[in-house]
């Protein structure tokens, strides 16, 4: 590793409608480096790394590049430099193919009038193979799920011949195999002397693959460590500035009245799925990607057709056509991309929370402010919510929080069943065990909750048994001393026979 | 039976209710205060403006100053005002309404037909009642036809509507026979129709309490969260199990019945029913509203912006006036100023 | 952000300034300056053209007048709002060409309630909220226009028999009532004579091609073509030789403006078989309104009434010479 600085960022402030970002953090890349930027929600990672790539301006603060001081003021200002960031929210043309994205904005590409195809797919291709996407370049971006889309933002970001390649949470909707595949890449990248920034909370992941460490907290830069000098416990303690000891999380007992019944549920891309959830239960879904875990969330909330099945919510059958039908019949979902299908970007943080709910704080029409208000703040404190006031806009909150407003809206709802898809997704530490405990408290109120995630340690610690879905098909369902992440894979991969029946007794 | 989820109350007793606004959030309300308000200070800028710029009267007071100058703004603008105020809403849903023109054209006919040839056994009141009553219903239910191709077809607002504005401008002009309907000057209930709903604190108090209305209504009602909800993000709304159709087909409805009332108003300033009146006037109705700083992509808007954005216009048009600018030069001076304000706004919501 | 207000507001007061003193000339003179006004509905009609070029023309000649012509494009509420602002600037002489009859009334009333003296320029209004309203006779024009019809139809037939086309201008306006029924006073002696196509084409050349085509289409056999203003007629021509069949009618308008551009030119041209002078009333506004200004007392009468000549291939030449004004 050389110790030429590759770039440096100094003092840099940033506020957001008068809520400090950044009150000055202090960054520094050295050539051919992988460095970790990590920090609690809110701490300013993302905004940083954001500064860096161009995607927004700073109030002050200076940047060097090799040197020299630059000013970045457009994403086309970083891209001359050498510097490509890897968005959290990808930010793809879903319409267009695979080669289309990797071409699209690329300067020297643009000279030529005309395009062909072949030619356009041949240039990428050695793109997506240094990342490992498998997918044709003529494929349309939509077709995809979330996690070979974003290898095709990384293939991007390597197309521009960038010197710096920022990633900002790039793990978090990736399967194993594929985080695999993202690490030989980073290497590969270091190893020709790209330098790439890993905002990231993972630090299992950071451990394995950076090279150095920057914390920061509450908009300032906290300290810079060699991964070989530290460990997590000191990292974790710079993150929150107190020592976070580890919660285990309590799983109370799970009433054996069946709170919602699924039988034989079919869609499009999911066949024949059966299970029970009881009262106060939290069952997993696992799965890699493409699964069909977000389809069975769509299914049960009413967007999709249902060739076959039946679900049946405390023993009455139920039709749910709509998510306005699912929601009166007391299912409520937290989807997959909250900035897409989960909040209203523009309404604040209290119209967000009592949306799904409003008609109970209003009279002959009129919504009663104080009524909203409190319902608000008790439904806040169980996620420990930090926003400025209850009337900015969800937009100004970091990821972390607007997930918890998110989770805020269908907790108030007091739904029988909520379907959580990756609730915990682009959200650090801390945060994620206030979000388990909100889980488990309304879940020992009488609430059945599905939680979907891709990350097995999660699951295991969270929920109660966790039903394993491979190629559409329910492969099976673990609990207890059976629930291993080896026999989770084990399953997920079709390298055991399916287990029959939902106890989890094998065949 | 099961009460729906959206009524059930909580079941966890609510907590402490801590102060709404607490310090340290001030600054955040201060400044989104200020945004609010540069719609506010752009109007008193034009003020300024239209007062350095006053011709002076004989007797060297400041024409535009002139209470009756004043209050012809208001009056020239009521018309256009009072489609803004409901185009707001439609607006704010992410949809547009070109139909509004047609359907003042529709409001004016229907009530001066109303008048005219309509013989009822009723009062005089009861006959302008009836008249009045007659082209707010025609309104209305133009827009209740746009609302629910619009909500139940899913095809987009702006073709929905365009249609309408073609056909129901057929419909104004096969109800009078293509002519215009004269409403006198004499003693008969439409001549006293005329004269009382044409005076200008009919005409400005019309467009006041509506703006009033509309105002509150945005504000503080579920179906205003609603309107806002539905044009912020559809999808979400959808999945958040919003009335999206109800929204929604009420929104054109209230286009459609405010049309029709800035219809009756036209028809008695004019004292003529004409099935030719209101072209282009949803065009004015838009600028308004965008300059008013409500986006056209729907969730972000305000009443007040509306009415604000009214007056400038107004104000802008009365100066070059006294000014004797020829008309044409005038038009140009609009377009740009309008080009002017919306780049402003827009360059600072995109940071 | 503020400075982008600023901005605007800056960009705003330049633009108003240069607009406003760029259109407010007038005459370096230290004397006071009467103001007249002049509401015209719709520049864009060549005969109101003509209005507004005789009008600058006149009161030219009095160095101590200051003209303002506004446009209303045909459009009431813009008139009427014109006419509002005009009446805040306190004319010394206020001058209306209504657009329509019954919009235009109150606002005329209220200028004449503010002791302004007020003209009516050539089209009426619903009551008489004028000092004087002068007028051509087109009751008369239409008369004439009827009979001269009557007059060739009996010399192609043999008796008066035939298949008109009338085409009409804005329905409002009492040129056009009156035009219409002269025309039909005589007509109705004669049930030989039958009007096949009553279309509206709103005084505009355009549309009245358009109408004509349809007629046209609906009827093959056409013998005159009645437009009550000569553009609407020469758009009628125009449809027709489109159609190949302007040899099988005649075309008669009304105006019989001069120049290049006129109906007088028409009818040298062979393309209107006739046309009717109507007289652009503005010398005699011209002539009342600089008594107003002049003498306090003066009283004018309610109503000038003015008449039309007919101009056919005969007299067209010399008529030229004379309606031609140099602007």
């Amino acid at each position: 590793m050389t110790t030429t600085e590759l770039l440096r960022a100094e003092s840099v402030i940033k506020r957001y409608d008068g809520v400090a970002a950044l009150r000055g953090a202090n960054f520094s890349v050295a050539n051919g480096e992988v460095h970790a930027l990590v920090g609690e929600n809110g701490a300013g990672k993302s905004t940083l790394a954001r500064i860096i790539a161009g995607a927004t301006r700073a109030d002050s603060g200076r940047i060097f590049f090799e040197g020299n001081e630059v000013s970045i003021s457009s994403p086309l200002d970083a891209q001359r430099l050498g510097i490509a960031i890897i968005f959290q929210e990808l930010d793809l043309f879903p319409h267009l193919t695979i080669a289309e994205n990797i071409a699209i904005g690329n300067l020297k590409l643009e000279r030529q009038a005309f395009v062909r195809r072949r030619e356009l797919d041949l240039w990428c291709q050695p793109f997506l193979d240094q990342v490992g996407a498998l997918d044709s370049p003529r494929t349309v971006l939509a077709n995809l799920p979330i996690a070979h889309m974003q290898l095709v933002a990384i293939a991007r970001a390597l197309s521009l011949d960038a010197r710096l390649i920022l990633m900002d949470e790039p793990t978090s909707s990736l399967s194993d195999d594929a985080v695999e595949r993202l690490f030989a890449t980073v290497n590969r990248l270091k190893q020709g002397g790209v330098s790439v920034v890993f905002v990231s909370h993972r630090l299992k992941e950071i451990f394995r693959i950076c090279d150095t460490i920057t914390v920061l907290r509450d908009g300032s830069t906290i300290g810079t460590k060699t991964t070989q000098s530290t460990d997590a416990n000191e990292i974790v303690t710079m993150m929150a500035g107190r020592p976070l000891k580890d919660r285990p999380i309590a799983k109370r007992g799970v009433s054996s009245d069946v709170l919602l019944s699924v039988s034989q549920l079919t869609t499009g891309r999911i066949q024949n799925i059966s299970f029970d959830l009881r009262r106060g239960e939290v069952l997993g879904v696992a799965g890699l990607v493409g699964a069909g875990r977000s389809e069975l969330g769509a299914a049960l909330f009413g967007l999709r057709r249902l060739v076959r099945g039946r679900v049946q919510i405390n023993g009455q059958p139920v039709e749910i056509s709509s998510p306005r039908a699912a929601i009166e019949a007391g299912v409520g979902m937290l989807p997959e991309d909250r900035k897409l299908q989960g909040l209203m970007m523009q309404m604040t943080v209290l119209e967000n929370s009592s949306m799904a709910v409003l008609p109970r704080y209003q009279s002959w029409g009129i919504i009663r402010r104080k009524k909203e208000l409190v319902a608000m703040e008790a439904v806040h404190q169980r996620t420990a919510l930090k926003a400025a006031s209850p009337d900015v806009p969800v937009s100004t909150l970091s990821g972390g929080n607007q997930q918890k407003v998110l989770l805020a809206k269908w907790l108030l709802m007091e739904p029988a069943v909520l379907f959580l898809d990756d609730p915990t997704r682009g959200i650090d530490v801390a945060a994620k065990a206030d979000i388990y405990e909100t889980i488990h408290a309304a879940a020992s109120r009488g609430m059945g909750i599905i939680f979907v995630s891709s990350e097995l340690p999660e699951l295991l610690q969270c929920c109660h048994r966790i039903m394993v879905l491979h190629e559409g098909r329910n492969a099976g369902i673990l609990e207890g001393a059976q629930a291993t992440q080896e026999s989770i894979m084990a399953l997920a991969t079709a390298t055991a026979p399916a287990l029959s029946g939902q106890s989890g007794l094998p065949a | 039976m099961k009460t729906r989820y959206s009524e059930r109350p909580p079941l966890e007793a609510p907590g402490r209710l801590s102060t709404a606004r607490s310090t340290g959030t001030d600054r955040a309300g201060a400044i989104r205060l200020l945004y609010r308000l540069q719609a506010l200070v752009a109007l008193l800028g034009i003020i300024v403006l239209a007062i350095i710029l006053s011709p002076r009267a004989a007797d060297g007071s400041n024409i535009f100053l002139e209470a009756g100058n004043l209050t012809d703004i208001l009056r020239q603008v009521s018309v256009t005002g009072i489609i803004a105020v409901a185009m707001t809403f439609v607006i704010l849903t992410a949809g547009i309404d070109l139909s509004v023109g047609s359907t003042l054209a529709l409001g004016t006919s229907v009530v001066a037909i109303g008048l005219t040839r309509w013989s009822v056994p009723l009062g005089d009141v009861g006959r302008i009642s009836l008249a009045i009553i007659a082209a707010l219903a025609a309104g209305a239910a133009v827009g209740a036809l746009n609302g629910a191709v619009v909500a139940g077809a899913s095809i987009q607002p702006f073709v929905v509507t365009l249609a309408t504005m073609i056909g129901v401008r057929g419909l104004a002009k096969w109800l009078t026979d293509n002519a215009n309907i004269d409403i006198g000057f004499g003693q008969d209930v439409a001549a006293v129709f005329a004269a009382f709903i044409s005076r200008k604190v009919v005409v400005i108090g019309s467009l006041l309490v509506m703006a009033a209305v509309f105002w509150l209504v945005l504000d503080v009602t579920v179906f205003g969260r609603y309107v806002r909800a539905v044009g912020d993000n559809e999808r979400v709304a959808r999945y958040t199990g919003l009335p999206i159709a109800r929204v929604k087909i009420w929104v054109y409805t209230l286009s459609g019945l405010l049309s029709g009332l800035a219809g009756v108003i036209y028809a008695a300033e004019n004292h003529q029913g004409n099935p030719n009146a209101g072209v282009a006037y949803e065009l004015d109705a838009i600028a308004a509203v965008v300059i008013g700083g409500t986006s056209l992509m729907g969730g972000k808007g305000s009443v007040s912006g509306t009415v604000v954005g009214t007056l400038i216009l107004g104000i802008l048009t009365n100066v070059l006036r006294l000014n004797n600018v020829d008309s044409n030069v005038e038009m140009m001076v609009k377009a740009v100023i309008i080009l002017l304000a919306v780049a402003v706004m827009s360059r600072r919501k995109s940071e | 952000m503020a400075n982008r207000t600023l901005a605007l507001l800056l960009g705003t007061q330049f633009l108003l300034l240069t607009a406003c003193h760029s259109s407010a000339p007038g005459p370096e003179s230290d004397q006071k300056q009467l103001f007249v006004a002049f509401s015209q509905c719709n520049n864009a009609e060549p005969y109101r053209a003509a209005q507004n070029a005789l009008m600058t023309e006149l009161w030219a000649q009095y160095p101590d007048v200051k003209l303002v012509i506004a446009d209303a494009g045909q459009d009431d509420n813009k008139q009427i709002a014109q006419v509002e602002t005009f009446i805040r600037e306190k004319p010394d002489l206020l001058i209306v060409a209504p657009n329509e009859r019954a919009p235009l009334t109150a606002v005329m009333g209220q200028a004449v309630q503010s002791g302004i003296p007020v003209i009516c320029l050539e089209r009426d209004i619903l009551e008489p909220n004028y000092t004087t309203y002068i007028s051509a006779d087109n009751r008369d024009i239409g008369r004439m226009a009827g009979q001269f019809i009557v007059d060739y139809l009996s010399k192609k037939y043999g008796r008066p028999q035939g298949n008109v086309v009338q085409i009409k201008g804005l329905l409002g306006v009492e040129a056009e009532i009156a035009r219409n029924d002269g025309a039909h006073d005589v007509f109705a002696r004669y049930p030989g004579i039958k009007i096949v196509n009553d279309a509206v084409a709103d005084w505009i050349q355009a549309k009245a091609k358009d109408r004509m085509t349809e007629a046209l289409r609906a009827n093959p056999h056409i013998d005159v073509v009645y437009a009550h203003n000569d553009p609407m007629a020469i758009g009628a021509y125009l449809a027709a030789h489109d159609l190949g069949r302007e040899k099988e009618m005649i075309f008669v308008g009304v105006d019989g403006l001069g120049g290049p551009n006129g109906g007088i030119k028409k009818v040298m041209d062979g393309i209107l078989a006739a046309t009717f002078v109507y007289p652009l009333c503005v010398d005699k506004a011209v002539e009342v309104g600089n008594r107003i200004l002049r003498d306090r007392n003066f009283k004018p009468d309610k109503v000038y009434t003015l008449h039309s000549t007919m101009i056919t291939q005969q007299n067209a030449a010399e008529a030229y010479g004379q309606f031609t004004f140099t602007n």
